[in-house]
């Protein structure tokens, strides 16, 4: 599909099924608003359910670049949006200084887009085609950087007071993500369409486990994605993210288990909880748990 | 004609969306009018099947996870489905709303299709403000919503002692935020100003141009605290929550000290959640704040410096014994800022045996403190100046 056709919820659907990403009716509707609106996306919820995913799911289904922007504190408009290469300015005007250039021919020289570091956002705005901006974790960055992006993301236009305005013609799709650390302003929030992303849930979880761990047995896997979720019902400092359900699929198809029992368990454990209390307070019921979902599982 | 037919079910349906706009409102979702535009055009681009309808209502109106079960339930009573939209057998059904899949079609900016009226989303009477509380007050999550309001502003002197029991939850969320304003006010604090000697030394690196600078690196100045609060039976509770608030940001003072007094000052340190005395309280001898103060400058007079905040929670009723206003003012002398917190509601201070004015204007700030939420703000007003 060119990029120039509406998109619809099954060319969304499509793009998600060959990216192999699987997940509820709800976040393909929500994906199919966000092209279709085109706003930006503020996806929160626990770590470890896929919100980062989406972005580079997104790319792959519209066949395009993802443009990665990872906030930390401290993020400021310098890191985000570009910052002029001192050094290499320094240079030129030194290696210029034999010649007898005025003024003008000086700063025609060092203030192209040569001597300029693109950052992720001027990359994304001035891309020769539509491109997928996420800009994950924005609640590790502070409120100015907020403000900031909120005017970035308003009108997708910079002013270098050297160069110009840097108008985009291509708007990127937009996915913010938050792990819900602090509130998010009000602002950016109503500017964005918002989406919840949960834990996918048994079923989904079972079909995640058996498209990527392809070789595990059935009744294993039923039994696998139904203790995940038990775990997830508890009080645990991290709950297991998707990422650990498949890698402890994995283990288990490599020790050649074909059963979860009160041992297995045991052995593989830390592949799920990665925290030492955790560890501990499964551990005191772990074979009430395992009991519970071998009864469970089909 | 079928042009003048196309407008008034645009209209319709605008104003239908703008009633359930107003139905989630007065359900406590609040949508301001931004919101509202882009729900419309939200609408009006993806069309009226039944799933991407509500999924575009919900992603544009709802901004927080916590409102959706509200939102659920408001959609749900307003645009119910109606009993003849229920799939027959055979026959053409074109749109059946129960479907999933399928988008609005292009072209058509309502994605109204032949078949298809507005009535198939629409419910029988459209629901009023008291219905649309109700259904706020059918799912849990608006339950807890409302409960929790309430819970946060009764008075300390109300609450029975199982709201008592429910408040510690309360109590931690209310702590947590107070501990991110603070951090956040610490971080703020760190805008530094240019170190020059580091800046000339960077630049040697760009020719002798300073380009990079260096910013002087600040140590943040962490305050004292000392809280002196008053256990006696009428505000023994306020105490108790003061102690569960301020707890969780003792990180962001440099000596935390934690007094409890009736008649006598008595440290206190918290073990395992719970309040341990380092000497025994009387919980039932009667207030006497003078002693209070006079012991307390006798023997800790050294913990007060010019870095020091004094929080002091307690009615200040002082079984007319000498309120020693003048030993709280050398107290205020000698600390940074003195903040009385006064669990009473403001029309009984000085009423009765309350000596509050005695002491007030040796205060920097006096603040009602009488419920969850008051509370928390005197505090967030104490710290804003940290």
């Amino acid at each position: 599909m060119s990029h120039d056709e509406t998109p619809t919820l099954e060319f969304v659907r499509e793009g998600l099924t060959r990216a192999r990403y699987l997940t509820t009716a709800r976040v393909e509707t929500v994906l199919y608003l966000t092209l279709r609106l085109e706003k930006p996306l503020l996806i929160e919820g626990p770590a470890g359910a896929g919100k980062t995913e989406i972005g580079k799911v997104l790319a792959e289904t519209l066949r395009t670049d993802l443009v990665r922007l990872q906030c930390y504190e401290g993020l400021d408009e310098a890191k985000a949006l570009y910052e002029w290469n001192y050094q290499k300015q320094l240079l030129r005007i030194q290696a210029d200084r034999g010649q007898e250039l005025d003024w003008s021919a000086v700063t025609q020289h060092i203030f192209s887009r040569d001597y300029l570091f693109e950052r992720p956002l001027l990359h994304a705005i001035t891309a020769p085609r539509k491109l997928v901006l996420l800009i994950d974790e924005v609640d590790k960055a502070d409120e100015e950087f907020e403000a900031f992006l909120l005017e970035v993301l308003s009108d997708f236009q910079i002013s270098i007071p050297e160069l110009g305005t840097i108008r985009a013609t291509h708007r990127p799709v937009v996915v913010l993500t938050s792990n819900r650390t602090r509130e998010l302003s009000d602002a950016l929030k109503r500017r964005c369409l918002y989406l919840y992303l949960d834990f996918p849930g048994l079923d989904i979880e079972r079909d995640i486990v058996a498209l990527k761990v392809p070789d595990l047995e059935v009744r294993l896997r039923d039994q696998v994605a139904r203790f995940v979720n038990n775990l997830r019902t508890l009080d645990l400092r991290k709950a297991p993210s998707i990422a650990e359900t498949l890698d402890w699929a994995r283990a288990l198809r490599a020790l050649g288990i074909k059963e979860l029992d009160s041992a297995a368990v045991r052995q593989t454990l830390n592949l799920v909880l990665k925290h030492e209390e955790d560890l501990h307070k499964v551990e005191s019921k772990l074979s009430a748990l395992v009991a519970a979902t071998v009864r469970h599982a089909s | 004609m079928g042009g003048r037919r196309r407008r008034t079910l645009e209209d319709a349906l605008k104003s239908q969306i703008l009633s359930f706009i107003d139905a989630l409102r007065s359900a406590g979702v609040a949508a301001a009018v931004a919101e509202t535009l882009d729900a419309t055009s939200a609408v009006a681009t993806v069309g009226l099947e039944r799933a991407v309808f509500r999924e575009a209502l919900a992603a544009t109106l709802i901004k927080d996870e916590a409102q959706r079960p509200i939102f659920e339930s408001v959609f749900d009573h307003f645009f119910a489905v109606p009993k003849r939209a229920r799939p027959r057998k055979g026959g053409h059904q074109p749109n059946d709303p129960e479907q999933t899949g399928g988008a609005g079609t292009a072209g058509d900016p309502t994605g109204l299709r032949g078949g298809q009226r507005p009535g198939e989303l629409q419910s029988p009477a459209p629901l009023d403000r008291r219905e649309a509380r109700e259904c706020a007050g059918e799912t849990r999550a608006g339950r807890r919503l409302a409960r929790r309001t309430a819970l946060e502003r009764t008075t300390f002197q109300e609450m029975s002692s199982r709201e008592v029991a429910a408040c510690d939850l309360l109590a931690t969320e209310l702590a947590r935020r107070l501990r991110r304003n603070l951090s956040r006010r610490q971080r703020a604090a760190h805008r530094d100003r240019l170190d020059i000697r580091r800046t000339l030394r960077r630049s040697t690196g760009t020719g002798g141009v300073p380009i990079y600078p260096a910013l002087r690196r600040r140590r943040p100045g962490r305050p004292d605290l000392i809280a002196l609060c008053d256990h006696s039976y009428s505000v023994a509770t306020a105490s108790h929550f003061l102690i569960a608030l301020l707890l969780p940001s003792a990180s962001f003072f440099r000596h935390v000290h934690l007094y409890a007094f009736v008649d006598r000052p008595v440290e206190v340190s918290i073990e395992h959640g719970h309040l341990v005395p380092h000497t025994p309280l009387d919980l039932y001898a009667r207030s006497d704040l003078g002693h209070v103060f006079v012991q307390f400058w006798e023997e800790h007079r050294n913990l007060v410096t010019r870095n020091t905040t004094v929080l002091i929670l307690g009615d200040a009723r002082n079984n007319r014994k000498p309120p020693r206003a003048d030993i709280l003012a050398k107290i205020h002398a000698a600390a940074a800022r003195v903040v009385w917190l006064n669990p009473e509601p403001g029309q009984r201070w000085n009423t009765g045996d309350s000596v509050i004015g005695v002491y007030s204007k040796h205060c920097d700030d006096m603040l009602a403190a009488g419920s969850f939420h008051s509370l928390a703000n005197a505090l967030a007003h104490a710290f804003r100046t940290l």
